[in-house]
């Protein structure tokens, strides 16, 4: 029966590749590939400074950085799968599941096969994914040269790492499912279990603070004494026994040398087992949770190839009044402003998470004053301010460049209902405003407080202190007048690739992955940081020009006043042509045309 | 009124409609019909102002549709076979939107009946998730019907619809042409056809093989034959199989 399970696996995965080759005569695929490889070729394979050097035959012993950098890679890792299983014992799913796709259910559920073989089937295809994902990940952390080791020997170490984490979570799944079954004790197991991870992860952290808090005080201060601290580290007791289960996971992947890696092999081929014997002995019903969750990802991946959007919010949503009263006279672009802000519930960048990001924001902000303070009161030098200052710039390059794909309350969003958009009594250009004007509220809102931020925590003494209050408040006000025209022009962007190449806006929208859909995306952010510095370069040269020139006559505030009236200007007249264009692009848009 | 004027439709070298030419006026009912392909949605959405024509003159209510969409798109409105309605937007939502962008003032003393006609009441505080299928059509329905429209496309207007709903939806068509209003509905259902539409248009690969009253079609394909029903016409005048 296996072999029929693999006999299915393997076709499926050469009718797949055979596919995926045959649609690279469609441009969009071909060139989606091309940019994909290409940068794999460059940030994958290219190791800097190892141009001639061939793959390394004899393993170089871990720089002081490498144990640093793997002792990082180890430490996220395990606390990454430590809340992931903490997770799976605190909120079970109602149905526990293995995952099967519909067709896989339809075929073997109703097949003469056991249990366990269809249980040898789950693990068997999750295979096929660990395995890519391991050379995947061997080749991405071999660009970093100071973590030493094979690039074969750390692909297998990869792949006994995530096969380990595959069965524990299968494991757990089907025992939280037995003790469901089984009714009585299913909570105090449930509690137990958790309790039992919660001191778990105390205990490991109390061993660590007092094997550090021996260490003695400056004795990070070479790399070898890092070295010999971490090494220390981990031979201390008890915490070496605590971590036990972990080494023995990581061993292969830390293995630097032939020997040390089957050494190491032979405690995690024994985990491995363990956990083998765990899964396919528990005896557990999984099915319904199966069928349950094969219908959630294909209405899923259907959702997505119509090109409806990925739900992110809550898999109901709720009926919610409106963000405002709409009357029923005035400009129809307010109407979508108002459905669209109702929609932001089914965004990433919803109100939930704009008030938590700035509430993290506010908590952090307040935090590290008086930690900043005492640093300030050692070095003499006060950073509270440079740090909130970055932050923030961190904050509005990000909502600039990354918010427009994130915040997708416009024509992107209506893409399904773009025949119901096109039949109403408006001119382009009005649509194509009213869709956008809940995106640019969102984004500008948070361009706002990083300005407002940034203008109250910059410190104007020492070196900055030209940087006057009345100016810094003229600063802001124009930054802050500038904003919304910037962020329009960047929403401007995705949705006139949306109308312009909707066959591979479409198809960069759908689950499926592929190296061509990568390539695809790719193509897609570089697009919007080109039309960024393309758009920003005219108002920035205005006004840098216009504040260089007058400055000496009016004085700066008045200067960037100016400058700013040219820029805001520049900026209206630039966002006028894409409105119109998008709009005009709009109406002339025919979906079923475009994506044959 | 609806007048068409050598419509065609072309997607890059595949023409879907050719030189298409009729009219509809006020309280007639034109069913669209044609096997598979026949270019029966293509039409429609031109007419619709949903995809822009290759050729040819479309005017909506005495608007040029291509020179005045605006005003022609005004007086029409568009019922896809498939209810598309916005995720967020409850029943209640829907009509308040949808009333904005035609600028329908006071536009709930029309939303009442029409929802109590449409037996929506219950659910006007819902979301479309929330609706069976045939409840969504109804909604799509209301939505369409909130401006008092003069010209309605039907597409496949019974997909999905109950023995009652259908009913319903037969005598809504049949009292919007009373009313006064232009009518163009494609359907596969010929019986729908004969039930509701006082003209019919055959279309096949594009092209228009036949136009008329029902009584003139048939008469054009019955060869000298009595009581010929609209399945035979149709079978009769499309050849009987897929473009």
């Amino acid at each position: 029966m296996i072999g029929a399970l693999l006999y299915l696996r393997l076709t499926s995965l050469r009718n797949l590749v055979v596919y995926r080759i045959r649609r690279l005569r469609e441009p969009k695929y071909l060139i989606g590939t091309a940019v994909a490889i290409a940068y794999f070729y460059f940030v994958l394979l290219q190791r800097p400074g190892m141009r001639g050097v061939p793959a390394q035959s004899a393993a170089p012993p871990l720089a002081s950085a490498g144990i640093v950098g793997m002792a990082v890679i180890c430490v996220g890792l395990s606390a990454l799968a430590l809340v992931r299983i903490a997770f799976a014992w605190i909120a079970p799913a109602e149905k526990p599941a293995l995952r099967f796709s519909e067709a896989e259910i339809a075929f073997l559920f109703p097949a003469p096969v056991t249990r366990k073989t269809l249980i040898h089937f789950r693990l068997l295809s999750s295979q096929f994914a660990i395995l890519f994902t391991s050379v995947l990940m061997a080749f991405f952390f071999n660009r970093f040269r100071y973590l030493g080791g094979n690039r074969a020997l750390r692909a297998v170490g990869w792949w006994v790492i995530l096969s380990a984490f595959d069965l524990h979570l299968n494991g757990t799944n089907l025992t939280l499912s037995r003790l469901r079954e089984k009714g009585s004790g299913f909570l105090p197991w449930r509690a137990g279990v958790v309790a039992a991870i919660v001191l778990y992860a105390l205990a490991v952290a109390w061993s660590a603070v007092a094997y550090a808090s021996a260490f003695p005080p400056g004795g990070f201060s070479s790399a070898s004494a890092t070295d010999l601290f971490i090494k220390g580290l981990l031979r201390s007791s008890p915490l070496r026994w605590l971590i036990l289960p972990f080494r023995v996971a990581f061993g292969p992947y830390f293995a630097v040398g032939i020997r040390e890696f089957a050494l190491a092999m032979i405690p995690a081929l024994c985990l491995l087992a363990l956990h083998y014997y765990w899964v396919s002995n528990t005896e557990a019903s999984f099915e319904e949770g199966s069928i349950a969750l094969a219908e959630k990802r294909a209405a899923a991946k259907a959702a997505a190839q119509k090109g409806e959007s990925p739900k992110v919010g809550p898999s109901k949503p709720k009926a919610r009044s409106g963000p405002f009263t709409l009357s029923p006279q005035g400009p129809p672009e307010i109407a979508f402003l108002w459905k669209n802000l109702l929609s932001m519930r089914s965004s990433l960048l919803n109100r939930r998470t704009v008030l938590v990001t700035l509430w993290v924001v506010f908590c952090l902000s307040i935090g590290l004053r008086p930690l900043l303070a005492s640093q300030a009161r050692s070095s003499g030098f006060d950073i509270y301010g440079p740090v909130v200052v970055m932050f923030c710039a961190m904050l509005a390059a990000y909502t600039l460049l990354l918010g427009p794909q994130v915040a997708r309350q416009d024509l992107r969003n209506d893409l399904p209902n773009a025949d119901i958009l096109k039949t109403y009594p408006l001119e382009g250009w009005r649509l194509a405003l009213g869709e956008l004007l809940a995106p640019t509220a969102i984004l500008t809102f948070l361009l706002w407080i990083s300005i407002l931020v940034s203008a109250v925590a910059i410190d104007s003494r020492g070196t900055l202190r030209w940087l006057t209050p009345g100016l810094r408040v003229t600063v802001a006000l124009c930054m802050g007048s500038a904003a919304p025209f910037l962020c329009f022009i960047q929403l401007i962007v995705p949705n006139s690739i949306m109308v312009l190449m909707p066959g591979w806006y479409q198809a960069s929208r759908s689950r499926g992955g592929g190296i061509e859909m990568f390539g695809q995306r790719l193509i897609f952010g570089v697009a919007q940081l080109l039309m960024a510095l393309l758009v920003a370069a005219p108002a920035a040269c205005a006004a840098g020009l216009i504040i260089f020139s007058s400055q000496w006559l009016l004085g700066v505030g008045p200067a960037v006043a100016i400058a700013s009236a040219a820029v805001l200007a520049i900026l209206a007249g630039e966002a006028a042509v894409g409105l119109w264009w998008l709009g005009w692009r709009f109406e002339k848009f025919d979906l079923s045309n475009e994506i044959r | 009124m609806i007048e068409v004027e050598e419509l065609t439709k072309r997607y890059g070298s595949f023409t879907a409609v050719r030189s298409l030419s009729f009219c509809v006026r006020p309280g007639e009912v034109l069913g669209l019909v044609g096997p598979n392909g026949a270019g029966k949605t293509s039409t429609l959405r031109c007419l619709a102002g949903i995809i822009p024509a290759s050729a040819g003159r479309v005017r909506i209510a005495g608007y040029d549709l291509s020179v005045d969409p605006v005003a022609a798109k005004r007086a029409l409105a568009f019922f896809p076979d498939e209810p598309r309605l916005f995720d967020y937007l409850t029943v209640r939502q829907h009509l308040a939107f949808v009333a904005r962008i035609y600028g329908v003032a006071r536009y709930e003393d029309l939303a009442r009946p029409l929802l109590e006609e449409l037996e929506l009441v219950e659910k006007a505080d819902i979301l479309p998730g929330e609706l069976s299928r045939g409840m969504k059509q109804k909604l799509v329905i209301a939505c369409g019907l909130l401006h008092s429209p003069s010209v309605i496309f039907f597409d496949e207007p019974l997909t999905g619809l109950d023995p009652l709903g259908i009913r319903r939806m037969k005598d809504s068509i049949m009292r919007r042409a009373r009313d006064g209003a232009a009518i163009v509905l494609s359907s596969h259902l010929l019986h729908l056809l004969e039930e509701v539409c006082t003209h019919v248009l055959i279309l096949k690969r594009g092209d228009k093989v036949a136009d008329g009253t029902i009584a003139e079609v048939a008469a054009q394909f019955s060869n000298g034959q009595a009581g010929v029903s609209l399945e035979e016409v149709f079978i009769r005048a499309t050849g009987g199989s897929e473009t």
